[in-house]
């Protein structure tokens, strides 16, 4: 079978990417997303490439289908049962007011409103004792409510069950066979860790997104399967792995993120092919930019994620990629206020109508008029020339801006679209301060892996502001997210509460722990991929005695009670500066990655994508206060040999996607295609 | 506008605005993840500040506890300046400071702050990197204290470095006067590491922008702050506007304390009048001037100017105090005030309500509005020591277009989240049979006042509970023809079926099998019951937030 495919369905566009093994090339193709039906958007994605599904035997797929969902509350009707006296912890929450001076804040309405939170009488004790059991009457009664409720998912979550999870199997086992026709998911099949709204938030969303990602996959494999399609089809993970189509269905929130992460990987296998130790992958869209710390070829996981936010949304316990995420995009929005300051995003003006030089309505200028008013973008080969850009409105737009600054003309319009992107280049680099200073790390020991269709643009900006010295722009910088989709293993998480003090008794007893994690994970892996080369990893969340964040480090289980300590101590030493060997470390959670890694794309078949070369002349380019305008070589990345090497200023175009390098600076072709900036001596 | 502040260019300015709440954000996540003590990465109980050279709060901490944002640190500050003068704090020295007479706020909350120099010999002080944090324990006997020396370890501007060298005596002297050192010891690293990185990192910003920049910089964005508030001042139709408002007590005797706020909008001026607040208690319930009366006014003012501005020291110049000495809110210097914020949700929710007529639009009724301290002391049957404070979460008041919210802390607190039941049941000695919005409690109104919490303990070590609960005689208030909601109180049903209604209790036993019933207040309605769209109340019986009982006498509803 000659063909392996990634698709991914984002806000705007649907994906594709395919590796063609026999001509070792890749089909890149863009159509926009069929929000009344994804999958008949999948099959025309096939089409539009030309690219059969019957001679494709690997389909990868990442999807927004999940987190939108969730966001935009258009789930199933979900129930929740739960211990008697708790139904209301999930809409209790935290209790917390994350904007303490907003008299009328509240968090987003629970997912399943209080009628639809049913109790029963049981209880688990903290030390996971059955205090009360169960009553199947109960459970019959239960169940016949449930039914007049008319629901289609029901969540389970007992409190406690961490530290014995019998019971809730034991509930959705009957309740499955109560009621054949309801999406039946439990707190401890997704998280076995303590904490009750977190856990239960996490069953509920679950429950909610259920029915709709069941049907959703069932469709889909069956329609790929009447288009001629006999392969495997995996699902992208939030933590960066791909999960079977099984797996999905039971446990659609491990998709919340299933999207972004694909650029994580990529920028995680190139960094390895490259033997780059430390990488920030760096995304910028059309709303927002993401980021996350890739070392040692591989990224940080979280265990906690927030949808729709910290300040007003819910928490889930789902292995995510640590990605931040800031409201800087192409289409954030730059505005002055009653008192002069300028300030830029997160208003965005989206697609529709989008920067005010698209043309289509957009009358307050943003990132991407800023971008076209300092000469970076080439408004007649904007996305291949698909959009012709309006320069004078930008620039009106613009004057308009500055003027309110008492910048004056179009040199005020210049000095104010510079200034929008200083703004945006300090929040921007915020988040990425928040990946690797606060954690302890130098960015001057980094690399700036830069995609999405900003990336490029202003990686010599950001890379200026942390003092980082190299950039990397892989091919396809427009496709990156689906690229590594091609390019991941499969991988399942599980995690426990492990409490207890590191002391002489504690290595073996995380040894028996860990070896029981490591079976269960082998266990849910072998049931959906070949087993034979399963490579596990081990975590554990650690903390001295006495507070209360946990640190999470890679452990060697064969260690003993002063080698763990010694990596803790070394691990909180170089996040926050100082350690005390003197005092003790406890330990909080156990972790196991099961991977399965699965067949790759060959990195350097990234045969960058043939359309006839435009013609390009040198243009005027702003290059900041310091520098100003100008002349600047302008190239088309697909006529660029490996191994070519120039300085700036110069601009390269390609489609999607366009690269900035500074007077000083030079860049060169790499053996992967990538483009290679080195910074020069300038830093402002 | 200053001359000076036209010089920096608005790019210039907009780039250091982002720098400095930068920085201290960057230290207040610091600062969560290393320290030790539950008040800190728990209650957040802890703010970051940058002061100019002349002691102008000009950044501080987003999402920071309310009562800090009023400028926690400044004044440290501007006592070390009176005390050691600007050219005796060297680079190196760290000064500490919780001098009732300057901050007024229990001795537990510490000021610590380094002087930012620039320059190749540090000849430039271009300000100061401050933290205030709540110490965990200082000694002391609060909540019994009748006076401030009782109340533990005073440290009247006092450094603990002195240009880069360690002051030994001073480490063990606190030492030696804290109940636990050793997590002391951990939460004052913490404190200290982020003073001194935030020092480096604001010299950093200093030197890259030139000092004169910086400090134009300065001065514009907080006259920015201060256009702002007079520009939304000036939008409020001006006059004398009064409310009042009542504690049960000082936690000494029963007597009740009226609180009467009045407030005057003249021009783009808002003033506070504390005139009518009670004289100085027995109880250690006062506060200080700049503690309590100053920052309860700018509390309250700042919830009425929105959250999107930031807190600096441009943001409350518009705002002037009348608080005339020994009350309540402006103690006598040797006031005990151990439990100085005990009266600060009902003052700053007072200085709402007197907006009612002239922002209804924005006020809100009012909150369950109390600390409702549920504690549990004594030895368990290990032989360990416990001390376990649970707080109540209570009901916020409906406003237009909205139910109330909650149940969240007080108007006090910020981002202060509930302790898990899962960790509490694995750590202390009882089973939680109950946690439960508690139907009935929040005032009925057109819009419905929010509802407190309910929660119930079974418990099995005996054990003794205290109690502080307020607000009975004066429950959460409607606003705007809404109605009062229910206040809170705590029952004990004994295994041998008594029951017994606690409010505010010293030290009251219970028993294995003895259930505590914790119920907290509401939240007050807004707007006459009777406009109550009736969908709205069915959905309220049918989730039980409302009783059919009080659908049928709050609001005439039989459906």
């Amino acid at each position: 079978m000659p063909y392996a495919v990634a698709v991914d369905i984002g806000g705007t566009f649907t994906d594709l990417v395919a590796y063609d093994r026999d001509n070792r090339r890749l089909v890149c193709t863009k159509s926009p997303t069929t929000y009344e039906d994804f999958v008949k958007g999948i099959v025309d994605c096939f089409e539009k490439a030309d690219v059969p599904l019957a001679a494709t035997d690997l389909v990868n797929h990442g999807t927004t289908l999940v987190i939108n969902a969730l966001l935009q509350r258009k789930g199933a009707r979900t129930a929740l049962v739960t211990t008697k006296g708790f139904r209301d912890v999930l809409e209790i929450a935290r209790a917390n007011r994350p904007d303490p001076f907003d008299l009328h804040y509240s968090r987003d309405e629970p997912l399943i409103p209080r009628d639809l939170r049913f109790e029963i009488d049981e209880r688990i004790n903290a030390r996971g004792e059955i205090v009360r059991a169960l009553d199947p009457a109960d459970v019959r009664a239960l169940a016949t409510t449930i039914q007049a409720a008319g629901v289609q998912a029901v969540a389970i979550f007992l409190i406690n069950s961490y530290a014995n999870s019998a019971p809730e199997s034991e509930l959705a086992q009957q309740l499955r066979i109560l009621l054949p026709d309801v999406y039946i998911t439990c707190s401890t099949e997704l998280t076995r860790e303590w904490y009750e709204y977190e856990r239960s938030g996490t069953v509920a969303a679950n429950a909610y997104v259920g029915p709709e990602v069941d049907a959703y996959l069932r469709r889909l494999r069956d329609d790929l399967g009447t288009h001629g399609f006999r392969g495997a089809l995996n699902l992208m993970g939030s933590n960066g792995g791909l999960l079977s189509v099984e797996r999905a269905r039971r446990q659609p929130v491990a998709l919340v993120e299933s999207g972004p992460v694909g650029g994580c990987i990529g920028a995680a296998a190139f960094a390895k092919a490259l033997g780059l130790p430390n990488v920030i992958a760096f995304d910028m869209g059309g709303t927002t930019a993401k980021c996350a710390h890739v070392a040692q070829g591989s990224y940080a996981v979280e265990t906690t994620y927030y949808v729709g936010g910290y300040t007003r949304g819910f928490p889930i316990r789902s292995s995510v990629i640590d990605i931040v995420e800031v409201g800087s995009g192409g289409g954030s929005i730059a505005r002055v206020d009653a008192q002069g300051r300028l300030s830029v995003g997160p208003q965005s003006a989206g697609s529709t109508p989008g920067p005010v030089c698209y043309g289509r309505g957009g009358t307050q200028p943003t990132i991407t008029d800023a971008n076209l008013v300092l000469g970076r973008l080439n408004p007649r080969n904007f996305l291949g020339g698909e959009i012709d850009l309006d320069e004078d409105g930008a620039m009106r737009a613009l004057e308009l801006l500055g003027a309110s600054l008492s910048y004056t003309g179009s040199d005020g319009a210049a000095t104010v679209a510079d200034g929008v992107i200083a703004i945006a280049t300090l929040v921007m680099a915020d988040a990425i301060k928040q990946i690797s200073v606060k954690q302890g790390l130098d960015p001057r020991d980094f690399v700036l892996f830069c995609y999405g269709g900003g990336g490029p643009l202003h990686a010599s900006s950001l890379a200026r502001e942390l003092s980082i010295p190299e950039i990397i722009i892989p091919p396809e910088p427009g496709n990156f997210s689906a690229v590594g989709m091609l390019i991941s293993d499969a991988r399942l998480d599980f995690a426990t509460t492990f409490v207890r003090a590191l002391d002489d008794g504690a290595p073996d007893a995380i040894r028996a722990t860990i070896a029981q994690l490591e079976q269960e994970a082998f266990q849910a892996m072998a049931k959906d991929y070949p087993i034979e080369n399963v490579v596990f990893e081990r975590f554990a969340e650690m903390r001295y005695v006495g507070q209360r964040h946990n640190i999470k480090i890679g452990i060697d289980p064969s260690a003993d009670a002063r080698g763990l300590d010694a990596a803790f101590c070394d691990e909180y030493r170089r996040r926050y500066g100082h350690a005390d060997p003197g005092a003790k470390a406890e330990i909080q959670a156990l972790h196991v990655s099961a991977i399965v890694c699965t067949e790759h794309l060959p990195l350097s078949s990234m045969s960058v994508h043939q359309v006839e070369t435009p013609e390009l002349a040198p243009r005027k380019i702003h290059f900041g206060r310091y520098q100003g305008w100008q002349m600047a070589a302008c190239y088309w990345r697909g006529a660029l040999p490996v191994g070519f090497n120039a300085a700036g200023p110069a601009v390269i175009e390609e489609y999607g996607s366009t690269t900035l390098v500074w007077p000083g600076d030079t860049f060169e072709i790499g053996a992967l295609r990538e483009i290679r900036i080195r910074l020069g001596a300038s830093q402002i | 506008m200053k001359d000076q502040a036209t010089k920096v260019d608005p790019i210039t300015l907009e780039v250091i605005r982002h720098g400095v709440v930068a920085i201290a954000n960057q230290i207040d996540a610091n600062i969560t993840r290393t320290a030790f003590s539950p008040f800190i990465y728990e209650y957040k109980d802890y703010a970051v500040g940058l002061i100019d050279a002349q002691g102008r709060i000009v950044a501080q901490n987003t999402g920071g506890m309310p009562i800090f944002v009023a400028d926690s640190v400044g004044m440290a500050a501007r006592e070390g300046l009176r005390v050691y003068g600007a050219d005796s704090m060297r680079h190196g020295d760290v000064i500490l400071c919780n001098d009732p007479l300057v901050q007024g706020q229990h001795l537990n909350n510490v000021v610590m702050y380094t002087p930012v120099r620039i320059g190749e010999r540090r000849e430039r002080l271009i300000g100061f990197f401050a933290i205030n944090m709540h110490w965990m324990d200082i000694g002391g006997s609060v909540p019994r204290s009748t006076d401030i020396f009782m109340e533990g370890l005073q440290l009247p501007t006092v450094k603990l470095w002195q240009e880069g060298r360690r002051n030994d005596d001073l480490y063990r002297l606190i030492a030696r006067n804290s109940r636990f050192p050793t997590e002391l010891l951990g939460d004052i690293e913490a404190q200290l590491a982020g003073c001194l990185l935030g020092r480096d990192l604001l010299a950093d910003l200093a030197d890259r922008y030139g000092v004169e920049d910086y400090e134009a910089a300065v001065d514009a964005l907080l006259d920015q702050s201060e256009a702002a508030s007079r520009a939304r001042i000036a939008a409020m139709p001006a006059g004398e506007y009064t409310a009042h408002a009542m504690l049960d007590g000082d936690g000494e005797s029963d007597t009740p304390l009226p609180i009467t706020v009045r407030v005057r909008v003249h021009g783009s001026e808002l003033t506070v009048d504390y005139s009518g607040l009670p004289p100085q208690v027995a109880g250690c319930i006062n506060a200080g001037y700049f503690g309590g009366g100053l920052t309860t006014a700018r509390v309250g003012f700042k919830y009425l100017m929105g959250s999107d501005e930031p807190a600096n020291e441009g943001t409350f110049r518009p705002l002037k105090l009348i608080l005339p000495p020994n009350t309540l809110l402006s103690g006598s210097p040797t006031a005990p005030i151990g439990n100085y914020n005990r009266s600060f949700p009902t003052v700053i929710d007072a200085v709402i309500r007197a907006f009612e007529h002239v922002l209804p639009q924005h006020v809100t009724g009012g909150h369950f509005g109390t600390f409702a301290v549920l504690r549990m002391q004594g030895r368990r049957l290990s032989g360990a020591h416990l001390d376990f404070i649970d707080g109540g979460y209570g009901g916020w008041g409906a406003g237009a277009g909205h139910d109330g919210s909650g149940p969240y802390r007080t108007m006090a607190h910020g981002d202060t989240r509930v302790v898990p039941i899962e960790l509490q049941e694995a750590l202390y000695p009882f089973m939680v049979e109950e946690f439960a919005l508690r139907q009935d409690s929040g005032g009925a109104g057109e819009y419905r006042g929010g509802l407190g919490l309910l929660k119930s303990y079974r418990i099995t070590e005996p054990l003794n509970i205290r109690v502080d609960f307020d607000r009975l005689r004066c429950p959460p208030w409607g606003v705007c023809g809404g109605k009062d909601a229910k206040s809170g109180w705590v029952t004990v049903h004994k295994s041998s079926g008594e029951v017994i209604t606690l409010y505010k209790t010293k030290a009251h036993p219970v028993q294995p099998g003895d259930v505590i019933c914790m119920e907290v207040g509401g939240g007050g309605g807004y707007g006459p019951p009777e406009r109550r769209s009736r969908d709205l109340v069915s959905r309220d019986i049918a989730r039980g937030y409302i009783s059919k009982e009080a659908a049928r006498s709050d609001y005439g509803f039989d459906g």
